[in-house]
């Protein structure tokens, strides 16, 4: 049964001269998961605003949207908020309780139910999920990853036959996305219940979905079963979706002379099948370490940190040294300490015990206006850097403070280096996440940093995006800068980083190259390289990587 | 939930702090007050074993002292003269007032030590949420914003600091015009964000009709039972009271503190209700220690 049905759904926002959604027809069938894919600004938010009534923005909208075969504002209106759930991106801002069982039952307070009628619905979903433990914890003490599963209760509570959820994993942590997925992938196997989701991180989605649909420029692109997408977009030589694509995808389709749509590999296990496997030898990574000679420009050495007296030690004789010029990169799980670590290095919280030297300085004695133009950073939500009203303005008043005579030379420089020299009198809020991260990291870059530090720079960014500011990254690395990222994207440590390091429980595991310390992990590491595990062919970390040191010769490039 | 006293129906535990914080200002006789004062003591050990208490000892035995020591010099009403104290006289009224005032403070005080670790945040706001639930409402949507923007504060911070933008170091001006940054960052930032709360909230419905609170506390017939105990002893006390018990006339001349048989029983009754918590407690370890 047809749930949902688009007819030439066209969507503008008033006052704007571009349609956000162009002549849009599509269904979805009762049961069915729906993954949207496409870069940011393509219209997938608002298209699937569109199906939730209560959300439909403001604007023109041409066509119609049919429910069940009625026109969506013909429903009543408690029909439709039961019936369609929608769970948003930011797992914070959706929860409006101070309790973890208040949020839960928000939904249904306000449809009027009995407590009795609560009561059963909570005990059921939360024993179906097995969470009973958040119930007794405040929302703020909870993980990304346990708040959005709330979030989803909160929504499934309601009992909807449609649930629509817009990059609910695109600030998860890649274990917490996971477990999340799962999540709705049994949702949708054992009670059949409708799934439409928007995602950018589609690799794992693509053996679960029943339909992938891709959208470019406010148009629907492609619409079919996820192996019928990656034939066409490979038939149509798309290749700006290629990166949209799973990467053994990607492998199959380039490397098999004679693709079968019924044999692309989908799963790490299917891709193993078709490369083929051999059993070799695990070799140990044996890697000598070898005594760095160079000059550190950031040391930090046994330190301690505890935010509070009776609470254990977040970080526990850490220990790191970064030489000037290099890309590091520090990867780890929630609750590792990896944004400990960075605030400790940037001075912002002062360690128990250690020492934090910066070009041989010790942070605890030196003032912060010591470091002021010395030291970048790139904070995770880049809003919280402008207080101007344009980005120009921005950049100049940082001028000023530093005190530099050849700002405006630099400003333009910078904004040309950064091609966002159109948004120069635009607010900072007017612009897209990858927008203001660039404008941010242009007004830091102003004062000559030695310096850069990021801190989770690949959330909830496209796959297009990420490539961009990865090359961005590497560029100003070759101009000298030294950076320090963290991250939990290993995909993208893997590819641009010069040396990695894991974090757990409070320490640094293991310390070497991209090569040396994802290789041959089992879940620390990329899809990529579970799948080309114990294989015919050479065991790789990054789709470029194989693209050039796999024997068989690329045929469609 | 937890068990004894934290299992006990929030309304019967308000009824309970009531009661007693009635009794603080309605007994005036000292042993009633002494008596009180004692059962909260033992009440507040035995919900953490004077954990909370003793962080707050301090205060309340230097208020007491300073209530008693100052009173009779300040005031000089009252017929049976100890001695004279620069001119004016120093009264046994004056004195005993001063012990009957700050054992009454120090009962509240004890009160609302305990009240405050038996009905916590939302244990409170869920009674509140029966006598004025849009008020009870906003204060939990409210106090959901708290945690919420002291991180975004220090995330702020962070990488203003970097800019030089910092109210821990400079000049006061400084400071002061960094801190205003801050908050206008805050501010806006945070207006942006609640767009997506507001969402959320009309996505499950709110407004569409009016709200049926969920009670997560369910009367049971202990419960019950202890809120008739409490009622009964209550009205023992407050009839007793009216006809004189328990109370005593220390102005103008102090009256005598003798206690008649009648007296006793409102004792007696105020003390039970007093000591409730620890008979719920009390009971729980009885029954783990000693039944089969």
């Amino acid at each position: 049964m047809e749930l949902f049905n688009l007819n030439h759904v066209s969507f503008s926002f008033p006052d704007a001269n571009q349609n956000v959604l162009t002549d849009i027809s599509f269904s979805i069938n009762e049961g069915e998961f729906v993954v949207i894919g496409g870069a940011s600004g393509s219209g997938k938010t608002t298209l699937l605003k569109l199906l939730k009534r209560e959300l439909t923005p403001t604007g023109n909208l041409e066509g119609d949207i049919l429910y069940k075969g009625k026109p969506l504002n013909e429903w009543e209106p408690r029909q439709m908020i039961e019936q369609v759930g929608y769970v948003f991106q930011d797992p914070d801002n959706q929860i409006v309780m101070d309790e973890v069982m208040q949020e839960i039952v928000f939904g249904l307070e306000n449809l009027g139910y009995s407590t009795f009628e609560m009561r059963k619905r909570v005990a059921e979903m939360v024993h179906f999920f097995g969470v009973e433990d958040l119930l007794n914890a405040k929302p703020s003490e909870l993980s990304g990853g346990q708040k959005q599963v709330l979030n989803l209760l909160s929504v499934l509570l309601m009992k909807p036959r449609v649930l629509l959820l817009d990059e609910p994993t695109s600030q998860l942590d890649p274990v917490a996305a996971k477990e999340l997925v799962l999540m709705l992938e049994r949702l949708n196997k054992e009670t059949g219940m409708t799934i439409v989701l928007v995602e950018h991180r589609l690799e794992e989605l693509y053996a679960m979905a029943d339909r992938v649909i891709l959208m470019e420029n406010s148009r629907l692109r492609y619409n079919g079963t996820s192996r019928q997408v990656i034939e066409e977009l490979y038939a149509d030589q798309e290749t700006a979706f290629y990166p949209y694509l799973p990467a053994f995808a990607r492998l199959y389709m380039e490397f098999e002379k004679q693709p079968i749509r019924q044999s692309i590999p989908l799963t790490v296990k299917e891709c193993k099948q078709w490369i083929g496997r051999e059993e070799r030898e695990a070799i140990g990574s044996d890697v000598q370490l070898k005594p760095r000679m160079e000059q550190m420009l950031l040391e930090m050495e046994d330190v301690h940190f505890q935010y509070k007296k009776k609470e254990p030690f977040v970080l526990k004789s850490f220990h790191l040294g970064i030489p000037k010029g290099q890309f590091f990169s520090l990867v780890g799980g929630n609750g590792s300490g990896k944004t400990t670590a960075l605030r400790v290095s940037l001075g912002s919280i002062k360690p128990q015990r250690g020492k934090v030297r910066f070009k041989g300085r010790d942070m605890k004695k030196s003032k912060d206006t010591d470091w002021l133009g010395k030291i970048a950073y790139l904070p995770q939500n880049p809003r919280t850097y402008f207080v101007q009203q344009t980005i120009e303005e921005e950049m100049k008043s940082l001028g000023e403070r530093l005190g530099l005579d050849d700002t405006t030379k630099r400003i333009e420089r910078l904004l040309e280096a950064f091609g966002i020299a159109h948004l120069r009198s635009r607010h900072p809020y007017d612009c897209s996440g990858g927008e203001v991260q660039k404008a941010a990291l242009a007004c830091i870059l102003l004062g000559e940093p030695e310096m850069l530090f990021i801190d989770e720079p690949t959330k909830g960014m496209d796959p297009i995006s990420k490539q961009q500011l990865g090359e961005l990254l590497s560029g100003l690395q070759k101009q000298g800068l030294t950076i320090f990222m963290v991250t939990h994207d290993i995909g993208f440590a893997a590819t641009y980083a010069e040396r990695c390091a894991m974090m757990f429980d409070g320490e640094i595991a293991a310390d070497g190259t991209p090569n040396e310390l994802f290789k041959g992990n089992y879940f620390y590491t990329t899809a990529i390289n579970r799948a080309t595990r114990e294989t015919q062919q050479p065991e790789v970390l990054t789709y470029e990587e194989a693209v050039a040191t796999w024997s068989v010769p690329a045929n469609i490039y | 939930m937890g068990n004894g006293i934290q299992a006990v129906h929030p309304f019967v535990m308000f009824f309970y702090y009531i009661c007693v914080g009635f009794f603080a200002m309605y007994f005036n006789h000292p042993i009633f007050l002494l008596a009180g004062c004692l059962a909260l003591i033992a009440v507040n050990f035995t919900h953490d074993g004077g954990q909370a208490m003793k962080q707050w000892a301090p205060w309340m035995i230097g208020m007491t002292l300073l209530i008693i020591l100052i009173n009779p010099f300040i005031n000089s009403r009252g017929t049976h003269i100890f001695f004279y104290f620069r001119g004016k006289q120093v009264t046994l009224e004056a004195t005993l007032y001063g012990v009957v005032t700050s054992m009454s403070l120090l009962m509240i005080l004890l009160l609302f030590i305990s009240l405050n670790i038996v009905l916590n945040g939302n244990k409170l706001l869920f009674i509140f949420s029966r006598i004025l639930p849009k008020t009870a409402f906003l204060v939990m949507l409210s106090i959901r914003f708290v945690p919420l923007l002291k991180r975004r504060l220090t995330e702020i911070q962070d990488v203003q600091r970097l800019k030089g933008m910092t109210i821990t170091q400079g000049t006061l001006r400084e400071r002061a015009k960094s801190g205003m940054s801050i908050l206008q960052i805050l501010l806006s930032w945070s207006l942006e964000e609640a767009i997506e709360t507001a969402d959320s909230m009309k996505a499950r419905g709110y407004g569409l009709g009016k709200r049926k609170p969920y009670i997560p506390y369910r009367m049971n017939k202990s419960d019950k039972r202890w809120l008739v105990y409490l009622v009964l002893l209550f009205t023992v006390c407050v009839v007793g009271g009216f006809l004189g018990y328990g109370k005593i006339i220390i102005y103008p001349a102090l009256g005598t503190l003798h206690l008649y048989l009648l007296d006793w029983l409102v004792f007696v009754s105020s003390l039970a209700i007093a000591l409730f918590p620890v008979f719920v407690e009390g009971r729980e370890q009885l029954k783990w220690n000693y039944s089969i």
